[in-house]
C-alpha cells in the first residue's frame, strides 16, 4: 500500500503538540473526580443511609451507559441549560463563549467519579480491619488511620487498578473531538480530512496514543516501586 | 430554553428499539469471532514459543493502547485501501457493520485473550495432571477438567468485557452504522435537531436494561456453576 510518508511525518510533528491536551484532560479529571469518588466508597464502606444506595445506583447507571451517549446527552443539555440558569440568575455571560474543554472535564469527571469509587472501595476493603484496630489502640484518631495506615496501604493495592483505569481514561478522552476539543485524535481527523489521507493521519493518530499510554505505564510503574515501602508484609506477593 | 418533554421518550424508545437487533447483531459476532481469535491469542501467551509468546503480548499490548475509535476509523479507511491494492477487489461496498465487526473483533480478542489467560492459569496444574494419570487424554483433561473450572472463574471478567464491548460498539454510529445510537441520531436530525434530549434518553434507557441484563446473567450463571467449583474442597474437609 502506496502511504505519503512526507505528510505522515509532518503530521506526527503536529499531532506531538496535542498531547499536552489529552494528558491534561486525563490528570484533570482524575483530579476532580478522586475527591467525590473517595466519599462515595466511603459512603459504601460504611453505608451511610440514602447516599451509600445513591453510590451503587450512580455506578450502575455510569457503568451502562456509553462514553459517547453521556457526551451527546450532556452536550446536548447543558450549554442550553446553563445559558438559561444564567439569564434567569441575571449574569451577563455568554456561555457559548466558554472553553469546550470543561463540559469535556465535566462529562469524563462524572464517569470517573462511579469508576474510581469501586477501585477505591476494594482497596479500602483489602487492607485488614486489624489495622483500624491497632490505630485505635495506639489512641490515633480515625483521620489519622486513615492518613497514615489505611490509605498508603490502599494506594499500594490500588496501583495497578488506578494504572488500568488511566490508560482507559486517556483512551476516552479520544471522544473529546465531539465537543471540539483539540486533543489527538481532532488533530489527526482534521489532518485527514485536508487532504484525505485517512489512513495516514490515523496510523499517526494510533502511534502516538501507543507511546502515550506506554509512558503512563511506565510512570506506573516507577510510581509502584517507589510506594512499595508502603507495602504491607501480607501483601508481597504480586 | 426548549422544554424537556418526557412524555415523548415512550415514543421514541419504541422507535429506536428494532435498532437494538443490529446493535445486538454486532455484540454476538464480535464476541463469536473475537473469542475465536483470542482464544487463539491466550493459547500463544501459554504455551507458545518464544517469539510466539512475544507476539500474543505484544499484540494484546498494542491493542490495549488503542482507542476504539481509532482503530474503527483505521479499518474503517484503511482496509478497503489495502485489500484493493493487494487483492484487487473492492470491498467499499461491504455493509458498515462488516468494518465494526472487524474493528472490534480485533479490540475484543485483546481483551478476551486476558481473561481467558488468567483463567486457564489460576486452575492448578495439578488438576491436569491428576486427570492424565488416571488415563484421560490430554484433550479430555482439558475438556472435562481444566476448562469447566476455568469458565467459572473467566465468568466476571468475562461479563465485564462483554458489557464493555456493547458499550463501545455504539461508536459505530460514527462511519455511519445505524444501530440503536445510529437510528437515534436520525431520528433527531430528521427534527433538524429537535429532541435530542428526549432520543437519547430512550437510547440510554435501553443500554441500560443491556447491562443490568448482563450483569444479572453473569452473576446468576456464576451461582449456578460455583458449587462445582468448590466441590473438591469439600471432600477434604
Amino acid at each position: 500500500m502506496e502511504l505519503d510518508y512526507a505528510f505522515m511525518v509532518r503530521t506526527f510533528g503536529i499531532l506531538l503538540q496535542a498531547i499536552p491536551v489529552t494528558l491534561k484532560l486525563t490528570a484533570v479529571t482524575l483530579v476532580l473526580a478522586t475527591p467525590f469518588a473517595f466519599l462515595l466508597a466511603l459512603a459504601r464502606i460504611y453505608t451511610v443511609p440514602y447516599v451509600a444506595k445513591f453510590a451503587s445506583v450512580y455506578v450502575s447507571v455510569m457503568r451502562g451507559i456509553p462514553m459517547v451517549l453521556q457526551i451527546l446527552l450532556v452536550y446536548s443539555l447543558l450549554p442550553s441549560l446553563l445559558n438559561y440558569l444564567f439569564k434567569r440568575a441575571g449574569i451577563a455571560y455568554n456561555i457559548f463563549d466558554l472553553d469546550t474543554i470543561w463540559y469535556a472535564y465535566i462529562i469524563f469527571t462524572l464517569g470517573e467519579i462511579a469508576v474510581l469509587s469501586e477501585v477505591f472501595r476494594s482497596a479500602l476493603g483489602s487492607v485488614g480491619d486489624g489495622q483500624i484496630e491497632a490505630g485505635l489502640s495506639v489512641g490515633m484518631n480515625r483521620r489519622t488511620i486513615y492518613r497514615r495506615i489505611l490509605i498508603p496501604q490502599a494506594l499500594v493495592t490500588a496501583m495497578p487498578s488506578l494504572c488500568n483505569v488511566t490508560v482507559t481514561l486517556l483512551k476516552n478522552t479520544s471522544l473529546a473531538f465531539m465537543m471540539a476539543v483539540q486533543d489527538i485524535t481532532a488533530t489527526g481527523k482534521i489532518a485527514a480530512s485536508y487532504g484525505y489521507n485517512y489512513v495516514e493521519a490515523y496510523l499517526d493518530v494510533f502511534l502516538v496514543y501507543l507511546i502515550v499510554c506506554s509512558l503512563v505505564q511506565i510512570a506506573f510503574r516507577i510510581s509502584e516501586k517507589h510506594l512499595g515501602r508502603f507495602r504491607h508484609a501480607s501483601q508481597t506477593s504480586g | 430554553m426548549r422544554p424537556f418533554e418526557p412524555q415523548l421518550i415512550p415514543q421514541y424508545f419504541v422507535e429506536v428499539f428494532p435498532y437494538l437487533s443490529v446493535t445486538l447483531g454486532v455484540t454476538v459476532s464480535v464476541i463469536i469471532f473475537g473469542s475465536l481469535l483470542g482464544g487463539v491469542i491466550a493459547w500463544g501467551k501459554i504455551s507458545g514459543g518464544r517469539v510466539v509468546r512475544s507476539l500474543a503480548t505484544g499484540y494484546t499490548y498494542i491493542l490495549r493502547c488503542t482507542p476504539s475509535i481509532i482503530l474503527l476509523f483505521l479499518i474503517f479507511y484503511g482496509l478497503p485501501k489495502f485489500v484493493l491494492e493487494a487483492f484487487g477487489y473492492d470491498i467499499n461496498g461491504l455493509s458498515r457493520a462488516v468494518f465494526v465487526i472487524i474493528s472490534f473483533t480485533l479490540l475484543y480478542a485483546a481483551s478476551s485473550s486476558e481473561v481467558m489467560r488468567a483463567a486457564y492459569l489460576s486452575v492448578d496444574h495439578g488438576q491436569y495432571e491428576a486427570a492424565v494419570s488416571i488415563g484421560l487424554s490430554s484433550f479430555t483433561a482439558l475438556r472435562r477438567i481444566v476448562l469447566p473450572q476455568a469458565a467459572v472463574v473467566a465468568l466476571p471478567n468475562f461479563g465485564n468485557s462483554v458489557l464493555n464491548l456493547m458499550k463501545e460498539g455504539s461508536l459505530a454510529y460514527t462511519i455511519g452504522l445505524i444501530d440503536l445510537l445510529g437510528e437515534g441520531n436520525l431520528i433527531i436530525s430528521r427534527q433538524y435537531g429537535g429532541s435530542a434530549l428526549e432520543v437519547y434518553t430512550a437510547v440510554g434507557l435501553i443500554y441500560l436494561g443491556l447491562a443490568f441484563l448482563i450483569t444479572r446473567s453473569t452473576m446468576l450463571l456464576e451461582q449456578k456453576l460455583l458449587p462445582q467449583k468448590t466441590r473438591p474442597e469439600r471432600i477434604q474437609k
